[in-house]
């Protein structure tokens, strides 16, 4: 039943779950303000997510960038589109569709991340992947185990801005406006906050936040059209085990937790099997989502209200 | 010939997908994004048996369509009472669970999948080229699109509508919208088992790829585009967008890699602009194809013959229309119910009145440290009119919701005519003769009116689907009886002239009579008002209470909770007053106005 159960082998998953864990915590924060704000279901997370990767490869190779800087000019594009899709895509149909702007969104947010996947697909179609260039990853070996130069930065980086962005949203006056809008837009515009304006942001920082993640992912491995459809998936977990309007913080452990789980899947199956953990997880709470409720996701809410 | 051939095979085969996934999304109003993985299932089992058991066709599609009517009712399931934005994740979940599998499963072939599914004969001939296929895919089609038509147009579809349109109200009606949603979920998934096994034969190979998330979109697209809820339209829709391959490989000169990708953009463009520019899609519910270009190219005003509103106009904004009749119907309803003389009989009572019909005992409900219901012991009876009084927050709407089973008591006992009907479900409690309206009264909007009272009809022979197919001259006559005794009870609260109206674009007022016609159409015999003359102007309430009046002559059992206390003291016979989930007094009206205590601290001193 056990695969390769060693301390060595323990250690090691440990670390690529704890990795893997602060990836899908990063895009959970960033994909969870924007579902838990906007109550947007934008699958076209995927687009963003996947033209960052592409576009920090590009301005790489073609124009000598930096590392550092490819990560975030690739992460702004991402940033850009989230916003230009609300301003331009979104907004109009939540006004047009009234009670049913839920399921209509999510189709056009499908066709978005349809037409977004295979653009790039048509763009790069003679390399279909693309390698993150200027970034020579180390490797540091700790007794048994080896953790790269890009596991750390991974790391340091997810948290450094998940807590940021927590700090943003519990201690300052703009993080104040945002908690406003997620638990009544209509109030806050009687206050004088336009929560359009609250969405657009939310879209552009969520956008951003996966944008970062997007770059890593690539640089581990090389920028794919296929590469964001996992990521959302995961966020979508992240975002409905935390509770849509918990904090970044909460979303970010479960996306941790989340990562863990799968890594340590590898010891009671083979390799190939454990993305379907995620899947199963997702799949079986929400099947009994309807027998407990919420109060799972409520005794999971730390967050400041 | 054989190329073009293979195109149409393609085309029968989205039909299936489209058409079935429309009865799933389109009517049932249940989203699914896993309908390629149900197809999956069904084009795997085939191939499978065929190359290591050497199964042939028949039995193979057969198997094939079971295991994907199993896996459909497995994920239908926990969907049953889901919410859409938990339905979409569900079912995306569904959908690469399978795939995943079957990608890395050895024995399905991994990324590469079962090849050379090919040499199946039928009649001892061999099946090769796709002309070979195309007189079974066209059977096969023509099948599916018939089981889907009767089961969308039908009383059984009626349900099937309103489970979208509003699933509470619908259950109040009687109606087991789990075992429909079930059905449907089944149904559909092995519909999609089915044009799995086709998709499997025409290219000779069971793949993920060919049952991937794409695939899953782009039926979805196919049925958007189309427009939902209408069958021809899926139709449309699908063979539109399956002609885009040839389109951009033959026309446009694509190479196959550039046109798959033209393809899925095409997808893409059709999901985003049909939902801001037309999001009922091409042909919406209740248009008929011929009637397509002149609507589109004709006038621009859509109006139905009578001069009224078309339903897919409504559907494109049924808040906003809402009140559009305006005063001119409003009146014209008045006058009518004032110059009416007969009452239909059909709803009197049998039995002697005063006779306690429903007798509530020690009911119990806490919601964490709410006591919602604290020891309700209270009784209905026959002929009479109840009342339940108190300030907001009492909790009188959530007896109504105890006493009809949408919430489960923790304590107490309920019993309707010496029958325990505690903890039964709401539809299982107006089936034994108690029905419900709701505050904020829950038509089904895109129906219309007569089609809300007779979803309301009881033990209609066209909502078992084996009626449909094996009794449909029983089926037949089961409908006009159906609909003559909804036009009864429509004509018996003024609005028979509104029929054929769609519920959302009448006025709140009119609204709330269809809903009450809409539940004494169910013939229950206890009649629960939730606020029957809130939110409605003067005329309407004179018009409201004479009706509940009617209802006392029949000696149907009525129980209204009220705030205004002069419908109150006009209606009620006898009258509870609550207070924090307690009943703190009861008796006549005059005799609860007469406490002082009460008086002051909700009739107000006058």
């Amino acid at each position: 039943m056990f695969h390769d159960l060693t301390v060595d082998n323990f250690l090691q998953l440990t670390i690529a779950g704890v990795v893997n864990g602060s990836a899908y915590a990063l895009v959970g924060a960033g994909f969870g303000l924007i579902l838990g704000v906007t109550g947007r279901f934008h699958f076209a997370f995927t687009f963003t997510y996947t033209i960052a990767a592409y576009i920090a490869a590009e301005v790489g190779v073609s124009w000598g960038m930096p590392f550092w800087a490819a990560v975030i000019f690739g992460a702004l594009v991402a940033m850009v589109f989230g916003v230009v899709f609300e301003r331009l895509i979104y907004r109009p149909l939540a006004a047009q569709a009234g009670p049913y702007a839920l399921l209509v969104i999510f189709v056009a947010s499908l066709g978005l991340a349809i037409i977004g996947r295979n653009v790039i697909g048509l763009i790069w179609i003679n390399s279909a992947s693309q390698q993150i260039s200027g970034f020579s990853n180390l490797g540091y070996n700790y007794g048994p185990v080896t953790v790269t130069k890009l596991n750390f930065i991974t790391v340091i980086t997810s948290w450094v801005l998940i807590v940021a962005l927590t700090a943003i949203l519990s201690y300052t006056g703009l993080g104040r406006v945002v908690r406003a809008v997620r638990a009544n837009p209509e109030m806050s515009l009687v206050v004088g906050v336009d929560p359009r304006t609250v969405y657009l942001a939310v879209f552009g920082v969520g956008s951003l936040l996966g944008g970062v993640a997007a770059v890593f992912d690539a640089t581990q491995t090389a920028a794919v059209p296929d590469m964001g459809f996992n990521p959302l998936f995961y966020a979508f977990v992240v975002a409905f085990l935390a509770g849509l309007g918990s904090s970044p913080l909460v979303m970010g452990l479960v996306g941790l937790g989340l990562g863990l789980v799968e890594s340590w899947a590898a010891l009671f199956m083979s390799n190939q099997w454990t993305s379907l953990v995620v899947f199963g997880i997702l799949f079986v709470y929400v099947a009994l989502r309807p027998l407990q409720a919420s109060s799972f996701a409520r005794r999971l809410r730390l967050a400041p209200a | 010939m054989e190329l073009q051939v293979s195109y149409v095979n393609e085309i029968l085969i989205f039909v299936i997908f489209a058409v079935s996934l429309n009865l799933l999304l389109g009517n049932t109003g249940q989203v699914s994004v896993a309908h390629a993985a149900f197809g999956a299932v069904g084009g795997y089992a085939l191939a499978y048996l065929f190359l290591h058991h050497g199964t042939q066709l028949w039995l193979g599609t057969l198997i094939g369509i079971i295991a994907a009517g199993l896996v459909g009712f497995i994920v239908g399931l926990p969907a049953l009472r889901l919410t859409t934005e938990w339905l979409i994740l569900l079912t995306l979940a569904a959908q690469t669970i399978i795939i995943t599998l079957a990608t890395t499963s050895s024995s399905f072939g991994g990324t590469y999948g079962l090849q050379n599914v090919s040499g199946f004969e039928i009649f001892g001939k061999k099946l090769q080229q796709p002309s070979d296929f195309l007189p079974l895919f066209i059977v096969f089609a023509a099948v599916v699109v018939l089981i889907v038509y009767r089961m969308a147009e039908s009383p059984y579809g009626r349900v099937l509508r309103g489970i979208r349109e509003d699933d509470v109200a619908c259950r109040s009606l009687g109606k087991n919208i789990y075992t429909f949603k079930l059905t449907v979920f089944g149904v559909t998934a092995a519909m999609a088992g089915l044009a799995g096994t086709m998709l499997v034969e025409q290219n000779q190979l069971a793949s993920p790829s060919l049952f991937g998330f794409d695939q899953s979109t782009a039926i979805v697209a196919m049925v958007i585009l189309g427009g939902t809820g209408n069958i021809v339209g899926a139709i449309l829709g699908a063979t539109v967008l399956t002609l885009l391959t040839p389109f951009f490989e033959n026309v446009l000169n694509f190479s196959a890699d550039r046109a798959s990708l033209w393809r899925l953009i095409a997808y893409g463009i059709v999901l985003v602009v049909v939902m801001l520019v037309r999001p009922q899609g091409l042909l919406p519910e209740g248009v008929s194809l011929w009637s397509l270009p002149r609507r589109m190219f004709g006038r621009r005003k859509r109006t139905t013959e009578a001069g009224l509103p078309s339903p897919d106009e409504v559907s494109r904004g049924a808040l906003a229309s809402t009140g559009d009749l305006g005063l001119e119907a409003d009146a014209h309803a008045l006058t009518e119910l004032r110059h009416r003389g007969a009452l239909p009989t059909t709803g009197a009572v049998e039995g002697k009145v005063g006779d306690v019909v429903l007798s509530v005992v020690n009911l119990n409900k806490r919601f964490g440290g709410i006591t919602a219901a604290d020891d309700l012991t209270m009784q209905l009876r026959r002929g009479t009119i109840t009342a339940l009084v108190g300030p907001n927050g009492a909790g009188k709407t959530t007896v109504f919701n105890l006493l009809t089973g949408a919430i489960r008591p923790d304590a107490g006992e309920i019993t309707l005519n010496g029958r325990d009907i505690t903890g039964l479900h709401p539809n299982q409690v107006t089936r034994l003769g108690m029905a419900r309206s709701f505050q904020d009264v829950r038509t089904f909007p895109r129906l219309t009116a007569a089609d809300n009272v007779m979803l309301a009809v009881q033990d209609q022979p066209g909502e078992h689907i084996s009626n449909l197919f094996l009794r449909p001259r029983r089926t037949r006559a089961g409908e006009r009886e159906t609909r003559d005794t909804a036009l009864q009870w429509l004509s018996f609260v003024g609005m028979e002239r509104f029929a054929d109206y769609p519920a959302g674009a009448l006025a709140f007022g009119q609204q709330k009579l269809v809903a009450l016609a809409r539940i004494l159409a169910t013939n229950a015999e206890v009649v629960l008002l939730d606020e029957p003359a809130s939110g409605i102007d003067q005329q309407w309430v004179d018009v409201m209470l004479g009706l509940i009046e009617e209802l006392r002559t029949q000696r149907r059992t009525v129980c209204i909770v009220e705030h205004n206390l002069h419908v109150v003291g006009r209606l009620a016979d006898h009258t509870y007053f609550m207070e924090l989930g307690r009943i703190t007094a009861q008796g006549t009206f005059e005799e609860l106005t007469g406490e002082r205590r009460l008086a002051e601290a909700y009739f107000g001193t006058a």
